[in-house]
C-alpha cells in the first residue's frame, strides 16, 4: 500500500475526488479547493506560534552590522552594539503566510523538500521530515538535480512542489544553489534568512535567526505541525 | 448578592483582567444551582474570590516584541565586552567544550586543568565574554567573515549556593 502510494507521488496523479468533480457535476458542485485557498487561514496555522515563543527561541538574534546585507534592511529591527536585532511582529507575519504556503501544499498532496547545509542541526530536519512525511536534502547539492533531472535520474522525475529552506546558505556563506535553481523550475520557495542572506530569489522570506539550534528546532516543529494538519484536512475533506 | 457584589469590586479595581464571560458563568451558575437567597459565610465568600482570582491571574496579557527586546537579559547586558555570564555545556569533543550561554552562537572552550573530570554534557559554568561573534573584515572583502561562534573565557564551574546542606 506504501509503495502504491509513493508510485502515485512519483507520478503525479489527478485525486479521484477531483476527477469526479470535473466529469460528473461540473456545474452544480463548486471546486473544493477554491474554498480552501479563499479563506485567510484555513488550517488556523496563525495560532500555532506567538511573538514571545520566537522571542525565547532566539529567532530575533542577527549577525554583527559588518556582515549586514542591504536587501534586509527592511525586516530589521535595529542593531544593539553592533549586532542587528530582526522585527520579531514582522517576522511572525511572514512565518504565518509560509506556515500557511506549508499547509496548503501538504493540503494539495504536494511533495516538501526541506534544506539545510549545517552538521550541527542536519540530523533533526531530516527526522522532521520523515515524521511529517516529506523529504529532506541536507547534504552537497549536485549542480543539476532540478535543472537536469531526466539525466541525472534516469527517468521522468516528478520535482517537489515546495522547497522549504532552514538556512539558505551553504556551509561557505553562500547562497545554495537550490534557491537559484527552484527558481528557474517555477517551485515556490520558503526560506529562513539572516541578516547576511539575499532573500530576494526566495518566494516567501522568514526573516530571522537561522545559526542558533533553539529557533531551527522552533521552525521544524511549527512546519511539521502546519504539514500534518494540512494532511489531516485532506484526509476529513477528501475521505469523508 | 454578596458573590456578585465582590465581583463588582473586583472589575472596579482591574477592569482590564476580569473576563466577562467568567463573570456571566458564575453569575449564572448562583442563580441556577445555589438556593437564591443564601448568604455565603465570609470563608465561603473569600473562597469564591480568591478562585476567580486564580483563573483570570492564568492569563497573561500578550507582550510586545519592543517589551519583550527591552526587558530582555540581552539588552540588561550592555557591551557585552567583560561581562560574566553562566552557560551550559552542551557537547564535549576531548578537551574542547561546546557551551551554550543563551545567545545566538555557542562558544567552544578548552578543558581547564583543574577540575577536569567535572566538565561533562549539562555542566553549568562562568564564562568572560570577549566577543559575542568572531567575524571581521578581512582586506579586500566588502563584507565581514564570520566563524559562526562566540569568543568566551571558561573562568570555571558554578559554585552551588543551595541552602540545603545534605
Amino acid at each position: 500500500m506504501r509503495s502504491l502510494s509513493l508510485l502515485s507521488r512519483k507520478w503525479g496523479s489527478i485525486s479521484t475526488a477531483r476527477l469526479n468533480s470535473t466529469l460528473t457535476e461540473a456545474q452544480a458542485t463548486p471546486d473544493p479547493h477554491k474554498a480552501a485557498l479563499a479563506h485567510p487561514d484555513y488550517f488556523s496555522v496563525h495560532n500555532l506560534f506567538t511573538v514571545k515563543d520566537l522571542f525565547d527561541a532566539r529567532v530575533h538574534y542577527g549577525h554583527r552590522d559588518g556582515s549586514l546585507d542591504e536587501r534586509m534592511l527592511p525586516y530589521v529591527y535595529g542593531s544593539r552594539l553592533g549586532h542587528i536585532i530582526f522585527d520579531l511582529d514582522k517576522t511572525a507575519e511572514y512565518l504565518r503566510r509560509a506556515l500557511n504556503v506549508a499547509a496548503h501544499v501538504a493540503y494539495r498532496d504536494g511533495i516538501i523538500l526541506f534544506f539545510l547545509r549545517g552538521a550541527q542541526n542536519s540530523h533533526l530536519v531530516e527526522k522532521t521530515a520523515q515524521e511529517c512525511g516529506e523529504f529532506a536534502h541536507t547534504r552537497f547539492w549536485r549542480g543539476g538535480i532540478f535543472t537536469n533531472a531526466t539525466k541525472q535520474f534516469g527517468a521522468v522525475t516528478r520535482l517537489p512542489d515546495l522547497c522549504i529552506f532552514f538556512n539558505s546558505q551553504n556551509n561557505v556563506l553562500l547562497q545554495h544553489t537550490a534557491v537559484k535553481d527552484a527558481a528557474k523550475m517555477g517551485i515556490a520557495t520558503v526560506g529562513v534568512v539572516d541578516s547576511n542572506c539575499n532573500p530576494n530569489l526566495l518566494t516567501y522570506p522568514v526573516p530571522g535567526n537561522d545559526d542558533s539550534p533553539a529557533a531551527v528546532e522552533l521552525y521544524c516543529r511549527l512546519f511539521k505541525a502546519a504539514i500534518l494538519r494540512g494532511k489531516e484536512r485532506r484526509k476529513a475533506d477528501f475521505n469523508e | 448578592m454578596a458573590l456578585l457584589r465582590s465581583l463588582n469590586k473586583l472589575v472596579r479595581l482591574n477592569p482590564k483582567i476580569v473576563n466577562l464571560k467568567c463573570v456571566r458563568t458564575l453569575s449564572s451558575d448562583a442563580s441556577g444551582e445555589k438556593p437564591p437567597d443564601s448568604k455565603l459565610g465570609g470563608y465561603a465568600q473569600a473562597f469564591e474570590k480568591f478562585e476567580t482570582l486564580k483563573t483570570e491571574e492564568s492569563k497573561e496579557l500578550p507582550q510586545t516584541f519592543a517589551s519583550l527586546l527591552r526587558n530582555s537579559k540581552f539588552v540588561d547586558l550592555g557591551d557585552p565586552e567583560g561581562k560574566v555570564v553562566t552557560g551550559k555545556i552542551f557537547h564535549v569533543v576531548d578537551d574542547d567544550l561546546y557551551i551554550d550561554f543563551g545567545w545566538k552562537f555557542h562558544c567552544v572552550c578548552p578543558r581547564p586543568k583543574k577540575n577536569a573530570g567535572e566538565y561533562v554534557r549539562g555542566t553549568r559554568v562562568r564564562l568572560l565574554i570577549k566577543q559575542l561573534e568572531l567575524s571581521s573584515k578581512f582586506l579586500g572583502y566588502e563584507k565581514d567573515v564570520t566563524l559562526l561562534e562566540a569568543d568566551c573565557v571558561l573562568l570555571g564551574l558554578v559554585q552551588d549556593r543551595s541552602k540545603n546542606i545534605q
